[in-house]
């Protein structure tokens, strides 16, 4: 059982990770390899707002730590990469490079050691089918669900959401629709640095706020979006669940130290087999012609 | 016409004042440090030095021959604890501090083992006495020197390794066996390669004392979800969680381990539930938690009357308690050479050697003495007759040294649910 239930929860955190990378890929077209020093500028933002300004409320906190992230990602894209735009390797050395930037800026201005961490929403375990769960991961399976319904919903039913959709089908015919192509991009940033640290407020309290933890989301957005089809959400959510199962699974049965290595076979397994991944479309029919 | 000459030599006088100033202070003795500055055992190490350099030349410096020399510290950045830094870049900084900054002596690291392993070679190469504090554990260090005298006398180490950490636990969990039953232990550790000999070590310990491993798990840097593990050892009747990690992340262990109220004491290496922060960043689920800080010092404690002046002194510099392994000695070490240089009279290496060789000094945690053969501290559980550790366990928010008995300021308590 206790596999079932860590499965399940391993699985939600890895697709938290990886979402605000998908969408921005998905929309925009930009791999943003900052993505990573997002979810820590988030975490320690909301760290500070909490330990320097004393009763200062939490839920504010986090709600100024996620504006500031969801306008640092709208920022990078109106004055870096829109200079860059459809130029691939170009948008991932500069996305690569402002987050290196923000994480050793970060590590070189403090963020240094175990003491920098978020408190629980709730503290606390409590027992399903006698294993032990502590509520912080309750908390986030609930969450997830709901913004995995919300952001399908903001997309298929909201008008900006269908813009953004729009764009991401066919960029061209949109904009023949009124659609602006820049400014959907710098919404898709926003939403997508948003939802990391989103991802960073419900994550980070079962860990630390360290430099490394940024390095460490990137490389799993990465392998969830290659594994699942780059762009593709319902390959995020499907990957995920992939790789939140192999590694428990490996945990159980194997060894625990092979847990990363597992994430980095299933790209390499990937790649070999599906290059465009479980759900990628449009590599799918360049490997056609 | 008069007045320009008057300010001439005025100018003059000023210049012949500042150059005689400058001619009246003697050339400063330099400590290289190379450390990795971004990570506790680099940053504490520093602090440890720059504190004691401090207070030396406030005294007046290094006494030679009725000349007071300063100290001037100069620190590198090895980085060698950050993942993928190959231990050549350590080694550069290395170089760079003897070549570059004209380093006198090395202090501190590097950090990594590998990295001070390598380094041992290029002391002997540009003959530069090292006294070694902090982050280098590894048996290999000391036993590099006996094997080879001539070529590695040059390497001392003044802070405590695998083999003597390993005896400090072992008596811990004897104690524990006979007062309490605890018969069965759970190795969790991390997957590198000092964590992995630890836990290897532990294991082959206690497994001829009466113990029963009943198992060992490895886990990746960068881990924050410790369930599975921790289930088992609940289902396997653990009592005692050995853990063995360096990473912060280890910090969500003990979180579960609380959470989960499960019937095992923690205790082990964990650099994270070292600093005194760690109490508020885990909201005091690190109670009950045993730690070795590997010296005494590293902590507030009554080890001697010197222990703490210096845990004051480093409150009050760096407006914290002194926060783990690497402080004392790092702290001590520049206190160290300060005595051989005024024995031997001269900056020398080869008097410098001898003089910390026959070296006794009652030190922050203990009695300083260097094994002859191996250039490594003596360890003791006295600190009349050598250097103690520092293993202490969380307590009501405060780190309490509970061994050895000797220098014990409180017994070690169990969580209420294992009661």
């Amino acid at each position: 059982m206790e596999i079932l239930i860590y499965g399940i929860i391993n699985s939600v955190i890895l697709a938290f990770m990886a979402l605000g990378f998908t969408l921005v890929y998905s929309i925009a077209r930009v791999p943003n390899f900052a993505h990573g020093a997002l979810y820590i500028t988030t975490g320690y933002i909301a760290w500070v707002l909490l330990h320097k300004l004393t009763g200062f409320p939490y839920l504010l906190a986090i709600v100024i730590a996620i504006s500031v992230t969801a306008v640092i990602g709208a920022l990078i894209y109106r004055f870096i990469l829109i200079r860059i735009r459809g130029m691939e390797i170009s948008e991932i050395i500069a996305t690569y490079a402002i987050g290196l930037a923000i994480l050793e800026g970060l590590r070189w201005g403090g963020l240094r050691g175990g003491t920098f961490t978020l408190p629980h929403f709730i503290a606390g375990n409590v027992q399903i089918f006698g294993v032990s769960v502590d509520y912080q991961r309750l908390i986030i399976v609930g969450i997830g669900i709901v913004t995995f319904a919300a952001l399908y919903l903001f997309t298929h039913f909201n008008k900006v959401g269908l813009a953004l959709r729009g764009i991401a089908q066919d960029e061209r015919a949109a904009m023949m629709l009124g659609i602006d192509s820049d400014m959907t991009a710098i919404v898709s940033l926003a939403i997508g640095s948003g939802l990391a640290g989103f991802a960073a407020i419900l994550l980070l309290p079962l860990g630390n706020i360290i430099v490394e933890v940024g390095y460490n989301v990137l490389i799993f957005a990465i392998a969830v979006c290659v594994i699942g089809g780059l762009g593709s959400w319902g390959g995020t959510i499907l990957a995920s669940f992939i790789i939140g199962f192999a590694q428990i699974l490996t945990e159980a049965f194997l060894s625990t130290h092979y847990q990363m290595v597992v994430a980095l076979l299933a790209i390499i397994v990937t790649l070999l087999i599906k290059p465009s991944g479980i759900f990628g479309k449009q590599k799918e029919l360049e490997e056609r012609v | 016409m008069r007045k320009s000459v008057y300010a001439f030599a005025l100018i003059l006088l000023l210049m012949f004042c500042l150059a005689d100033a400058a001619m009246s202070q003697e050339k400063p003795i330099v400590l290289g440090a190379p450390l990795a500055t971004a990570f506790l055992y680099g940053w504490d190490a520093e602090r440890g030095i720059k504190l004691a350099a401090d207070e030396i030349n406030a005294a007046g410096g290094v006494d030679i021959g009725g000349k007071k020399r300063p100290f001037k510290v100069e620190v590198i950045d090895t980085r060698d604890l950050e993942p993928g830094v190959p231990v050549a870049d350590a080694l550069l900084a290395v170089e760079k501090l003897i070549l570059e900054k004209k380093a006198d002596f090395i202090v501190g690291g590097p950090v990594r083992s590998e990295a001070a392993l390598a380094a041992m070679d290029l002391l002997n190469k540009h003959k530069k006495v090292s006294i070694l504090t902090t982050g280098v554990l590894t048996p290999a260090y000391s036993k590099r020197v006996g094997e080879n005298y001539n070529k590695y006398k040059y390497c001392f180490r003044n802070s405590s390794e695998v083999p003597a950490m390993m005896g400090d636990f072992m008596a811990l969990l004897d104690d524990l066996q006979k007062s309490k039953g605890f018969n069965k232990a759970y190795i969790m550790v991390q997957d590198v390669a000092h964590a992995r000999a630890g836990g290897e070590y532990m294991k082959k310990a206690l497994s001829g004392k009466k113990w029963e491993v009943v198992d060992m798990k490895i886990y990746p840097t960068g881990t924050t979800d410790y369930s599975q593990g921790l289930i088992d050892s609940g289902k396997k009747g653990a009592h005692i969680l050995f853990l063995w990690m360096d990473m912060p992340e280890s910090a969500a262990l003990l979180q579960q381990w609380s959470n989960m109220k499960l019937k095992s004491l923690p205790m082990g290496f964990m650099n994270a539930a070292e600093q005194p922060g760690f109490w508020k960043a885990t909201g005091g689920k690190c109670e009950f938690m045993v730690v070795n800080l590997v010296n005494g010092g590293n902590a507030p404690a009554k080890i001697t009357p010197w222990t703490m002046k210096f845990v004051e002194a480093y409150k009050k510099k760096w407006g914290l308690e002194p926060e783990g392994y690497g402080t004392s000695s790092s702290y001590m070490a520049v206190y160290q050479l300060k005595d051989a240089i005024e024995k031997a009279k001269t900056t020398d290496p080869d008097a410098v050697i001898t003089a910390l060789e026959n070296q006794d000094l009652m030190g922050v945690y203990g009695r300083m003495r260097f094994d002859k053969k191996t250039h490594q501290i003596i360890h003791s559980w006295d600190p009349k007759e050598g250097a103690v550790t520092g293993m202490v366990q969380w307590q009501a928010g405060k780190r309490v040294q509970i061994f050895p008995p000797k220098v014990a300021e409180g017994k070690i308590l169990l969580p209420p649910w294992m009661k």
